[in-house]
């Protein structure tokens, strides 16, 4: 006697069928045909790394969250926490192989034993694209030029580039006084500062600001203005890089609409040094869909040779979800174009034969595998949303006829058979 | 300065009135059905013969300024061209046309039909418009034969006076584009070089 196993999943997992894979699939595939179309290769690292090349890249909070085991032999691995990691890894041991600069994207999944939430899962899919081994400017204009490209593609008509420097952070925080080593601690406490308001932020600074020190600050990194009005506010601190940044933008056809220098972004990652952006979709609730910036030592951990690089990592499942909310997913359907229906065994060598034409002529073609009856048949390629449907009874092949039914509006139409294939490639619609 | 280059049909329904047009306009040349570039006597002109559905490329390339040729071979073609003056001749329609007894009665029986013609990309925009889906069958020519020999359902072909279709014993059952010859510009050359203005 066998008891069954319960086909559960874990927490903060997904299983995903057929449906949601082709929606999933088409955002994916879109995302990769714009990174290609730069220029961007992808590479491929492990699942499991040694323990020691992750521990300690992700702070005490990242640390709490890896999964680790003790494997088979003994050894200390765990899942990979995140795609930066195991790419500076790779580039540290292969950088002589690879052309310089280099530029990747990687689509994969990354794992956290973090707390289940809406939005947070424990399984999921990073869509990172990085350019490293420089330091020029037009490498954070391709950036840019890649997640507008990125976004308009996919069909999205209303997002914001968020863009601000670090340098120029820190540029402000000296000019107040701070000392280097209080800097990154004050612009983590700005990163809150959509979460927790200005009133908050303000008694959080007051260990490193006086309190019209830290009025000032406020007031400058909130103000409102055209980006030009802000790059002249700024002036007096020496920091270019954002109205070079955003000339190049405008070199690259980057609608000015689509960017907004916002004095207020910080990020929450502690290495980054230079341009930083945030994209996100004002008319969904949904935080952001995108985010990155200049690093300037990728391979810090793992070599010498020091790696400037530039990068931005996309939320795909948050992309996925907007997509669905904005019904720009909802036309997106499974891949059969046509059911061939099984009549009956004396008629199955035709149905075959019908299947093979169509799938000789690019068109892709399925049998009903049994002879069921005809509702039957029809409610499976509905269930498929399969448009069209042909029947091939001993009538119709008697006659060297097709029947061919199209699902969206119930019309059937008999043709001669040897029509049949500029019949479906000629037809108009979706 | 390069010589002023003007496309017309080398043969076809449009060419006679296209040579006495650009007559009419001061351009003095004979074709010599040799040479498909025709030098206008003193003047610094040159007529160009193309084959008709060359035209509308040719002048968006800049190639020749001008063109003449029928707005139904411009849309299907869909080229950026300024269209500079209605020429007056030429003038037909695209329709849509099904056989006398045919139980297609109105535009929305073509669901799922079989319409032949040679004009497929503005059929097919025509039916996206009208959320229309048929099967388009493309043919380049002799369309009106194509429902008696179970080809199509209906065609949709260029009419004049409509006796071929009645030939054919076909009836019109909508027209989808008025076509008349055009004058066309390239979208490269300025209005300075305007010839025709």
């Amino acid at each position: 006697m066998s008891t069954l196993v319960t086909p559960e999943i874990l927490r903060g997992t997904r299983d995903f069928l057929p449906e949601e894979m082709v929606k999933r699939n088409y955002v994916m595939n879109t995302i990769r045909a714009v990174f290609k179309s730069f220029g961007y290769g992808t590479i491929e690292t492990p699942v499991i790394e040694y323990l020691s090349t992750l521990l300690g890249s992700y702070g005490e909070e990242g640390n709490k969250l890896l999964y680790r085991f003790e494997d088979n032999g003994g050894r200390q691995v765990a899942l990979r926490y995140d795609q930066t990691v195991p790419f500076a890894r790779l580039v540290a041991a292969n950088h002589r192989e690879l052309p310089m600069p280099f530029k990747r994207y990687e689509i994969n999944r990354v794992w956290r034993a973090d707390r289940p939430a809406k939005g947070r899962y424990r399984e999921f899919y990073q869509c990172d694209v990085d350019i490293i081994g420089t330091e020029s400017l037009v490498a954070e204009g391709e950036i840019a030029k890649v997640v507008y490209s990125v976004f308009t593609t996919l069909g999205f008509s209303n997002f914001l580039i968020k863009i601000n420097s670090r340098r120029l952070i820190n540029a402000i925080l000296q000019s107040l006084g701070v000392p280097e080593g209080d800097q990154i601690s004050i612009i983590r406490i700005l990163d809150k500062i959509e979460k927790i308001g200005r009133s908050e932020i303000q008694k959080e600074l007051a260990p490193f600001l006086d309190a019209k020190k830290s009025a000032e600050l406020l007031d400058l990194i909130l103000m409102k203005g055209s980006n030009q009005e802000k790059i002249q506010a700024v002036a007096k601190y020496g920091i270019s890089e954002v109205a070079e940044f955003l000339d190049i933008c405008a070199d690259y056809e980057i609608p000015e609409k689509h960017l907004e220098f916002d004095l207020s972004l910080a990020r929450g990652l502690d290495y980054y040094t230079g341009i930083i952006c945030e994209v996100i979709l004002p008319d969904i609730d949904i935080g952001s869909v995108c985010g990155g910036g200049r690093y300037d030592d990728l391979c810090g951990r793992f070599c010498k040779e020091k790696f400037s690089g530039m990068g931005v990592a996309f939320g795909f499942d948050r992309m996925v979800l907007a997509l669905e909310e904005l019904g720009l997913l909802k036309d997106i359907v499974t891949h059969t174009e046509v059911l061939v229906t099984y009549f009956s065994p004396e008629t199955r060598q035709k149905s075959i034969f019908l299947v093979n034409l169509l799938q000789k002529e690019g068109i892709a073609a399925e049998i009903y595998f049994e002879p069921a009856k005809l509702q039957k048949q029809l409610k499976y390629a509905d269930k498929k949303k399969i448009p069209f449907v042909i029947f091939c009874g001993p009538e119709e092949i008697q006659k060297h006829e097709v029947k061919i039914k199209m699902l969206k509006t119930g019309k059937e139409k008999t043709i001669p058979e040897h029509q049949l294939i500029n019949y479906l490639q000629g037809f108009s619609g979706e | 300065m390069s010589r002023l280059r003007i496309a017309i049909q080398s043969k076809g329904r449009l060419q006679e009135n296209s040579i006495s047009f650009l007559k009419s306009q001061g351009l003095k040349f004979e074709i010599n059905g040799r040479s498909l570039v025709t030098p206008c006597i003193d003047q610094e002109i040159d007529v160009l013969l193309l084959r008709n559905s060359d035209i509308p490329e040719y002048v968006h390339a800049g190639v020749a300024e001008f063109g003449i040729v029928g707005e139904n071979v411009l849309q299907e073609k869909n080229t950026h061209v300024r269209i500079l003056k209605k020429l007056g001749f030429g003038i037909c329609r695209l329709v849509i046309a099904v056989p006398e007894d045919s139980p297609i009665q109105s535009v929305e029986d073509l669901e799922g039909e079989r319409i032949a013609t040679s004009y497929p990309k503005f059929l097919t925009k025509f039916l996206q418009e009208k959320g229309i889906h048929a099967a388009i069958i493309p043919i380049s020519g002799s369309v009106e034969v194509t429902p008696e020999l179970n080809l199509a359902d209906a065609i949709c072909d260029l009419v004049q006076t409509g006796s071929t279709l009645k030939a054919h014993g076909l009836k019109e059952l909508v027209t989808i584009l008025e076509s008349e010859a055009v004058l066309i510009q390239s979208l490269h050359h300025t209005s300075e070089s305007s010839f025709f203005s």
